[in-house]
């Protein structure tokens, strides 16, 4: 087995809600190798997407240890998870989440240009390309079908050639049809990049797709179907 | 109670959450109208209600130059009581030191109405009786401490001294007065023999007060003095209008305030719109729901209005309450600072035209995105919920906007009273409008090709991308900033202009003294020991009556040019025998050296042809009483703008040497010298009134600095309604901001380049109202100054890059102000709640 790019160890996460301090997570360890697509599973509130966003850095742990590709994310300030994020991953959410402002290519090219790099525009054309969206780099995210803006959201999250892949439930907000086309799209692009993937869904289906599915229920890990192969 | 009230009702149980915006711009424009009326109302009030105490008298006739013969003295007596007074510059000396005074002479009588206020309060007569066998006077307070004197101490009046009796705090009569460069001394006029004032020729004003009986018709009274006088020069006012050139000044003055306020309420009126829309985007889904069950277009449209109209109602109520109250609580402080009675009260009228502009505004800035709500279909249930109102309203209602704004100008026109200047500055501020619309389309189209190119430079394309991309806030920050700015920047230029025109207008080398009352024997030994001295450079002089045109050709000269200020009142005229030195005569011939014959005028060549003169024409000229008709025989360069001497009128010197008159003159001297030249004139010649021309340029620019404070204070509420709206737009883009913050931090930005692009975005928004409001503010600055003002226009560059400064902070201190929360929010918690 390749070294781990993710290793969470007794990993617990508060919120404070209207109803005062919710314990979302309750002590997760698990780690998550390279090259691996993780589904991450259960019921609605069981805390998986709250895995994901601790995961990516977008929500700090109250306590355990995070450390992806070997770095400890807990004492990072905001900035440094950004650039973190920046050079090391690509997020993709249910509801998209482009920059209404920018056109379907700038947005692919923001993470690019976040990076300095000088050939971003070229590189995410060829990225806007590869999703079937060449023609629509100039369309704003309002002008665009939830199929097309998920798919730009893709090539965005995939163009920078991150190492790791985190998607949240990305065909919750789409129709069967497309949301079968995109998931194909999400592990061709996985595929040919090679990106470990850590991909959140309800749907049984898309979890059978993956390398391992992790189930969680009420913030703790009921099921580890690599544990359970190990067994 | 209709279905569209039933469920505008239970729709406005949700409270007012979204609308101080709105209810803000509307108040404060309601109220920045209503309290201009109020205070106009007050001070007009107090005007008519004073005003035969304020004129001195229920009439008052003026004559310039001289006092009423015996038999126009009868006759003002035979209407009632009469009190002479006697109005003229002269010096106030003490020791070696002297000051310009406006010497009030009067008699026994005086007043007839009102009371002379003077500290320590004391009767008038025991202020005339003075003490120790010398005259008293009462000097206003500033001129004593100018003077370094006090009550009590001994000045000096011409050859005569006097005592100090009290200070002079103020003439129920002086507001009705001219423009005065001196302040006021008040002394009886008999005490004035022997001090060698008031000789013959001397520059001086003879008011005639009349008290009359109750019930008499003044129209009948002015008409039989006009008979009687017809010709003489002379002027009558009566209670009726006690004070014609400050109501003039209150009216004019307050309706350009209202236009201001006008400006305000559009400036207010981008931010009711956003409102109503940003509102309205929020409902779309109550109104697809509505549809879904059935609802009209029809009725969606009167839900909305009901509720638009509830609060626009309320935003009313406010704004009068506001504008009302606010006169009356600071009633005391604005008396004290105005030289006219005021009386403060609520009064139906300003409040009425506050309302109803109000209501027109709203109407105005309203229908449209409720026309636009019709369109919503129930299909925006299933998608782009969020999306808003868009597209064109129906036919209608752009017919309605039309009518609204119809009749929002058109009622500003009728009740300001300056329907041009109301109906210009309209086209103005629709133009301004119209402008900053097309330049906020413009930026965002410009912004979007900028972006496109910028790619190297990612903050820069950042805050490009978000100005040209979709959403409203490009223009509703150029548009409000953009409007509110407009109004400062033309106060500004306009300002600044009108400052040059006075002092900057005036060439490198001004006089230093305008000197008066010369009496001919003085002339020589007087110019002879001035230009003895080595500090003084230049003296001219020229002989000085005063003259009113009675008749041009034979016919009444108010009839033949009624609107031109040469035959308005009495004009200074001069006369000479040989051609001065430095006259350009530009058409026809000067009389010979010698030349005794028929009376001839040389005549101003511009201002003749703005009457229409030419040479041959004849004009009778009232000197003293004595008609003198003569022909016009050249016409002479003359520029009153070189600070020296300038005389419309130049007549030959038989005609007019034999009438007592005066001299003046004007010294060119160094600065430095200039205060000996004063003491050892008046020292030698006591009788003889000098005016230093830089304190005269001073006194009149305190007067329009004090005019421009009152307009710059309206364009400031102007602005603060623009900043209320840019607070607002910052306020509603805030939610987007955040949005926006944790997308680009999930990509990998740190806070820095956020605040960046924010930074950026508003401070290019900034500059683009900015820029834009400079460019209108310099069109209306040079309209104004061109048209109005018939002055000079340059641009001012001070207040210009204040105007493009104050833009780009404003945007940038409201963006930053909301930038916060994007910045402090970590996105999971952001990005979450969207899902």
């Amino acid at each position: 087995m390749t070294d781990p790019v993710m290793r969470l160890k007794d990993l617990t996460l508060s919120l404070d809600g209207n109803a005062g301090v919710v314990e979302i997570l309750k002590g997760i360890s698990m780690e998550v190798s390279a090259g691996e697509t993780l589904g991450l599973t259960g019921a609605s509130g069981s805390g998986k997407s709250s895995l994901l966003m601790v995961m990516g850095g977008l929500e700090r742990a109250t306590s355990g240890l995070v450390s992806v590709l070997g770095q400890d994310l807990t004492p990072m300030g905001e900035d440094g998870l950004a650039r973190f994020r920046r050079d090391h991953m690509g997020v993709v959410f249910q509801s998209f989440h482009l920059i209404p402002t920018m056109t379907a290519l700038e947005n692919v090219a923001l993470p690019l240009e976040l990076a300095g790099a000088e050939d971003a525009f070229a590189r995410a054309e060829a990225e806007l390309a590869a999703v079937g969206l060449a023609s629509r780099g100039g369309h704003y995210p309002s002008q665009m079908s939830g199929g097309e803006q998920q798919r730009v959201a893709l090539a965005r999250a995939v163009v920078g050639r991150p190492q790791i892949l985190l998607a949240d439930e990305p065909t919750g907000n789409l129709d069967a049809a497309t949301g079968e086309m995109v998931m194909d799209l999400l592990f061709d692009l996985r595929d040919r990049h090679g990106a470990t993937l850590i991909l959140v869904t309800h749907a049984p289906e898309l979890a059978a797709r993956c390398d391992r599915v992790v189930q969680l229920r009420d913030g703790q890990i009921i099921s580890d179907s690599l544990a359970m192969a190990a067994q | 109670m209709s279905l569209a009230w039933r469920i505008a009702r239970r729709e406005l149980r949700g409270g007012l959450r979204g609308f101080w915006v709105f209810l803000a711009c509307l108040t404060l424009g309601v109220a920045a109208i209503a309290a201009i009326g109020t205070v106009r109302g007050a001070i007009e009030a107090g005007l008519t209600e004073q005003g035969a105490v304020i004129l001195g008298g229920d009439a008052k006739v003026r004559l310039t130059y001289r006092y009423a013969e015996p038999e126009e003295r009868a006759l003002f007596e035979s209407m009632g009581e009469v009190s002479e007074a006697v109005d003229f510059r002269s010096m106030l000396v003490t020791g070696d030191e002297r000051a310009l005074t406006q010497v009030k002479a009067v008699d026994d009588l005086y007043p007839l109405y009102g009371e002379v206020q003077l500290k320590p309060a004391m009767a008038l007569d025991a202020v005339f009786a003075g003490r120790d066998g010398l005259a008293g006077v009462a000097v206003d307070p500033v001129l004593l401490a100018r003077l370094g004197l006090s009550v009590g101490d001994t000045v000096k009046l011409g050859a005569r001294e006097f005592a100090v009796m009290a200070e002079l705090l103020r003439m129920p009569d002086s507001a009705g007065g001219n423009f005065s460069l001196g302040p006021p001394t008040l002394v009886a006029s008999e005490a004035l023999d022997g001090s060698g004032l008031l000789a013959p020729g001397s520059l001086f004003e003879a008011d005639y007060m009349i008290a009359m009986p109750e019930g008499v018709d003044l129209e009948a009274a002015k008409a039989r003095v006009e008979t009687a006088l017809e010709g003489s020069g002379f002027r009558w006012r009566d209670r009726r209008n006690g004070a014609p050139g400050i109501s003039r000044f209150v009216e004019r003055l307050s309706a350009f305030l209202v236009l201001v306020g006008l400006t305000g309420l559009a400036v207010g009126g981008v931010g009711v719109s956003a409102a109503v829309r940003a509102y309205l985007a929020g409902k779309t889904e109550v109104i697809a729901t509505l549809r879904s069950l059935g609802a009209s277009g029809g009725l969606v449209f009167r839900v909305y209005l009901l509720q638009v109209g509830v609060l626009a109602a309320l935003g009313i109520a406010m704004g009068l309450v506001l504008g009302g109250a606010l006169p009356l609580i600071f009633g005391p402080l604005i008396e004290a600072r105005l030289p006219v009675p005021v009386d403060f009260a609520v009064r139906m009228r300003p409040l009425a035209e506050a309302a109803l502009y109000g209501a027109l505004a709203a109407a105005l800035f309203t229908l449209w995105p409720l026309g636009q709500a019709e369109h919503i279909r129930a299909a925006a249930l299933f998608r782009d919920a969020q999306s808003g109102v868009k597209g064109w309203p129906r036919p209608v209602w752009i017919v309605v906007c039309a009518v609204v704004l119809a009749a929002l100008v058109g009622s500003a026109a009728l009740l300001s009273g300056l329907a041009m200047l109301t109906l210009w500055a309209a086209g103005g501020i629709m133009a301004a409008f119209v402008l900053l619309v097309l330049a906020a389309l413009g930026v965002r189209v410009l912004a979007r090709w900028l972006a496109r190119r910028m790619r190297g430079f990612k903050t820069l394309r950042f805050a490009l991308g978000a100005i040209g991309g979709p959403g409203r806030e490009a223009q509703a920050v150029v548009v409000s900033l953009g409007l509110g700015l407009s109004v400062l920047a033309a106060v500004g230029q306009i300002d600044s202009n009108l400052r040059n025109a006075i002092s900057g207008d005036l060439p490198e080398v001004a006089p230093s003294y305008f000197i008066v009352d010369i009496q001919p024997e003085q002339l020589e030994p007087l110019t002879g020991a001035l230009l003895a001295r080595d500090s003084v450079s230049k003296l001219e002089s020229a002989p000085m009556l005063r003259g009113v045109i009675t008749q041009i050709n034979r016919q009444p000269a108010l009839e033949v040019a009624p609107d031109h200020w040469v035959v308005r009142g009495d004009r200074g005229v001069t006369y000479a025998d040989a051609l001065p030195e430095g006259t350009t005569i530009t058409e026809g011939q000067w009389w010979g050296e010698g030349y005794a014959g028929a009376p001839q005028i040389s005549f101003a060549a511009e201002e003749a042809a703005e009457i229409g003169l030419k040479l041959g024409d004849t004009l009778t000229v009232n000197v003293l009483g004595r008609d003198i008709t003569a022909t016009i025989t050249s016409f002479r360069e003359v520029d009153f703008s070189t600070g020296g001497l300038g005389f419309v009128l130049s007549m030959n010197k038989a005609a007019l040497e034999g009438a007592p008159h005066t001299h003046i003159a004007t010294i060119y001297a160094e600065e430095s010298d200039e205060a000996a030249i004063l003491r050892d004139m008046a020292m030698a010649y006591p009788n003889i009134t000098a005016i230093r021309v830089r304190d005269a340029i001073n006194r009149v620019s305190e007067v329009l600095q004090g005019i421009a404070a009152a307009i710059t204070y309206g364009a400031l509420a102007t602005l603060v309604t623009g900043g209320i709206v840019l607070i607002g737009t910052a306020a509603a883009g805030e939610k987007a901001r955040v949005y926006e913050g944790a997308v680009l931090k999930t990509l990998g930005a740190s806070r820095a380049a956020v605040l960046g692009n924010f930074a950026l975005r508003s401070a290019l928004l900034g500059l683009t109202a900015g820029g834009i409001a400079l460019l209108t503010g310099i069109a209306a600055g040079w309209a104004v100054s061109v048209f109005v003002m018939e002055t000079d226009f340059t641009v001012a560059i001070g207040s210009a890059l204040a105007i493009i400064a104050g833009g780009v902070l404003a945007t940038l201190l409201t963006g930053l102000m909301f930038a916060w929360r994007p910045l402090a929010t970590r996105p999971a918690q952001v990005l979450r709640a969207r899902e």
